[in-house]
C-alpha cells in the first residue's frame, strides 16, 4: 500500500514502518476520523509502543528510540489537528498502558482498543 | 529544632533504601543552612548504613548480613514455646533483629551550606532487615536556619511537581520522585517561568504548572536516554533502568511523557502544546541521530550541532517559547526568546561537555568518552594536527580506564577545551543580543545572568 501524499512529510525516518505493520494500522483507524492524520497519530502510538516492548520485554536501544519518535510523532500531530479532549484521551491512555506495564499488571484494554476510544472522544 | 518522620515502605526482606535524597528533601524545606541531621531508626529490624548505592555490592552487603547471620539457623528467640505474652502474628525474625545489632540504630550528618555533607559514593541506607513493611526513620535538624527558603517562583514548581507525583500510582511515582529529589538545575522550568512573566497575561500558577510538566517531560526523556547509555548513575544515583530494569524505565517514561503532554495540553493554549509537542519531536529524532553518530564516533562539528540542537537547545528554546506564549507576548518576543533559548541551550550543552574534563566538577571525569557521547573538546582534540592520530585511535578501541585517562590528558593538553568555552561564550552573546531587539519589561537583566551562569559554572 502506498502512502497518501499528505502523509508523506509525517513518515519521515519512519517510512520504513508503513510496511511493517503502520499502514494496517493507519487503516484500522481510518473509518473513525474526519481527518486522516488522526488516524495516523493513533497508528502511530499504537506502533510505538508495540515497538518499545511496552507492558512486555524491553525493546533494545535503538528500537526503544524509534518508538519514542512514534509517539513524539504522534503526540506532536493531536497537538496540531486534534481537539482537546482528544489530546487528552490519547495522554490517558497511554498512562494507563504504562502505569499498567510498570505494576506489571495487565493493559486495562488493548492499546488499538484505547486509542479508539480516544478517537471517539470529542463526540 | 525540628522534628520529623521519614516514612516508607520496602517490599523485600532485605531491602537497602536509599533515603538520601528524602533527607535532603528535609533540610531544604527546612532551610537548614549549617548543621546537623540527626536519624533514628524506630524499628529494631531495621538499620541504618552510609555506604556507596551500587547494585551489586548491595547485594554482596546482602549476602554478608546472611552469612553473618542466616535465615534459617535457628535463633531462641524464635522458640516462642518459650517466650511469653507473644502476638498471634509474631514473626519469625531472630535473624533480622541480629543483624540489626551488627548495623546502627542511629546517625549524626553533617548539613553545610544547605547540602547533605556526603562523599562523592556516599549514600544513606535505611536497611530493611525483615520486611516487606512499613517503616519510620525518624529525623531532627539543628543548627543555623535561613529565613528564606525559596524564591515563591520557585518553591511553586516543586509543589507543583511534588502534588502531581503524589498523585500517580506509586510504581510509577516513586522511580521519578527519586529523579526529581536528586537534584538537577531546573533551568528549563525557571525559564518558563521567568519568560510567561513577560506579557500582559500573567498567571504565576499556570506557569508553575507549565514549568512543572516540562520539566517532567525533561526527566522522562531522561530516563529513556539512561537505558539507552547504558549508565548505571544519575545525579549520584542509580539510574531507573539500573536499579529496576528496562521494563519499568521504558513505561516510567512513558507514563511521564503523557502525563507532561496532557498537563500541557490541559492549561489550554494551543500554541503552548505545539511548541513543546515540536520540541519533544526534535529530542527523539536527535537521540536517534546520536546514537548512529557513535559508529563513527567522535563525529564531526556540523553533526554535532545538529545533535545537541534537537536534543538539548530544543526544549530550551520550547521553554522560553511557550511561557512568553502563554503570558500572550507579542510574536517578535516570542521569536526572539525561542532563538535566545536555542542558543543558550546549544551553550549549555557546549559546557557540559568541557565540564566532563574538570577533575573539580564532582563528576567521573572522563564519562562522556567512556559512554561515547558526542563531545565538541572530542571532536576538536581528534582533528589536532598533532594528538588527533592518536585520539581517533584510542576511540576506535575499547576504553577501559588507561585509554580514557589516556584521550582525557591528550584532550586538556590541546587548545580545545578552551576552543568550545570561546565557542560556548560567543553564543551566550549572541543570545544575549537576542534580547536587545524586543521589549522584555525588566526581564532582560535577569535573562542575561541565567544565560550566563548556564556557561560559567563547574557542575
Amino acid at each position: 500500500m502506498s502512502v497518501e501524499v499528505a502523509l508523506e512529510p509525517e513518515l519521515d525516518r519512519l517510512e520504513a514502518l508503513w510496511s511493517d505493520g503502520l499502514a494496517d494500522a493507519y487503516q484500522a483507524y481510518l473509518p473513525g476520523v474526519d481527518q486522516p492524520k488522526l488516524a495516523l497519530a493513533a497508528a502511530l502510538i499504537e506502533v510505538g509502543v508495540r515497538l518499545q516492548g511496552l507492558g512486555g520485554r524491553a525493546a533494545p536501544p535503538t528500537t526503544l528510540l524509534v518508538g519514542d519518535l512514534c509517539l513524539a510523532r504522534g503526540s506532536r500531530i493531536l497537538a496540531d489537528h486534534a481537539p482537546l479532549a482528544v489530546q487528552v484521551a490519547f495522554a490517558r491512555a497511554i498512562e494507563s498502558l504504562s502505569s499498567a506495564a510498570a505494576a506489571e499488571e495487565p493493559a486495562p484494554a488493548s492499546t488499538r482498543e484505547l486509542l479508539l476510544q480516544s478517537l471517539g472522544a470529542a463526540r | 529544632m525540628s522534628p520529623n518522620r521519614l516514612e516508607f515502605s520496602t517490599t523485600s526482606p532485605t531491602q537497602f533504601v536509599d533515603i538520601t535524597p528524602r533527607i535532603q528533601e528535609a533540610i531544604s524545606r527546612s532551610g537548614l543552612r549549617d548543621g546537623r541531621v540527626h536519624l533514628q531508626s524506630l524499628h529494631t529490624t531495621l538499620g541504618l548504613a552510609v555506604n556507596e548505592n551500587e547494585p551489586l555490592l548491595l547485594r554482596d552487603f546482602e549476602g554478608l548480613l546472611e552469612r553473618l547471620a542466616p535465615a534459617h539457623a535457628g535463633y531462641e528467640h524464635d522458640d516462642f514455646a518459650r517466650r511469653f505474652e507473644i502476638r498471634i502474628d509474631e514473626p519469625v525474625n531472630g535473624h533480622a533483629h541480629c543483624r540489626q545489632l551488627l548495623l546502627s540504630a542511629f546517625a549524626t550528618l553533617l548539613v553545610e551550606d544547605g547540602q547533605l555533607v556526603l562523599g562523592r559514593w556516599q549514600s544513606v541506607f535505611a536497611v530493611e532487615l525483615d520486611g516487606p513493611r512499613q517503616r519510620q526513620v525518624a529525623i531532627q535538624l539543628e543548627g543555623v536556619f535561613a529565613t528564606h527558603v525559596r524564591e515563591p517562583a520557585e518553591s511553586l514548581v516543586e509543589l507543583e511537581l511534588a502534588r502531581q507525583l503524589l498523585v500517580d500510582p506509586e510504581p510509577i511515582a516513586s522511580p521519578m520522585r527519586r529523579l526529581i529529589e536528586a537534584g538537577g538545575k531546573r533551568l528549563r522550568p525557571r525559564l518558563v517561568q521567568l519568560t510567561s512573566a513577560i506579557g500582559p497575561r500573567t498567571d504565576p500558577l499556570r506557569a508553575a504548572e507549565l514549568a512543572a510538566a516540562v520539566e517532567l517531560l525533561h526527566n522522562a526523556t531522561l530516563i529513556h536516554d539512561d537505558y539507552v547509555d547504558e549508565s548505571t548513575h544519575r545525579r549520584g544515583r542509580p539510574t531507573v533502568a539500573a536499579a529496576e530494569g528496562a521494563e519499568r524505565a521504558i513505561a516510567v517514561g512513558d507514563y511521564y511523557f503523557a502525563k507532561a503532554t496532557r498537563l500541557i495540553a490541559q492549561i489550554g493554549n494551543p500554541g503552548v502544546t505545539s511548541a513543546v509537542a515540536e520540541a519533544l519531536e526534535a529530542i527523539c529524532a536527535s537521540q536517534i541521530d546520536d546514537v548512529a553518530l557513535r559508529g563513527t564516533y567522535p563525529g564531526d562539528r556540523e553533526s554535532y550541532l545538529r545533535v545537541i540542537r534537537g536534543k538539548t537547545a530544543s526544549l530550551f528554546a520550547a521553554a522560553c517559547a511557550s511561557g512568553a506564549l502563554l503570558s500572550e507576548a507579542n510574536a517578535d518576543v516570542v521569536a526572539a526568546l525561542r532563538r535566545y533559548g536555542d542558543l543558550l541551550g546549544t551553550a549549555f550543552q557546549m559546557a557540559d561537555d568541557v565540564i566532563d574534563f574538570s577533575p573539580s566538577s564532582g563528576k567521573t571525569v572522563g564519562l562522556d568518552i567512556r559512554q561515547r557521547v558526542l563531545s565538541l573538546p572530542l571532536i576538536y582534540a581528534a582533528e589536532d594536527r598533532v594528538v588527533g592520530p592518536e585520539v581517533r585511535r584510542l576511540l576506535a578501541g575499547t576504553l577501559g580506564d588507561p585509554e580514557v585517562g589516556r584521550v582525557t590528558e591528550l584532550v586538556t593538553s590541546t587548545d580545545a577545551l578552551p576552543r568550545v568555552r570561546r565557542e560556548a561564550q560567543a553564543l551566550i552573546d549572541e543570545a544575549v543580543r537576542e534580547l536587545e531587539a524586543v521589549e522584555l519589561d525588566g526581564l532582560r537583566p535577569v535573562l542575561v545572568s541565567v544565560a550566563k551562569s548556564a556557561v560559567d559554572r563547574s557542575s
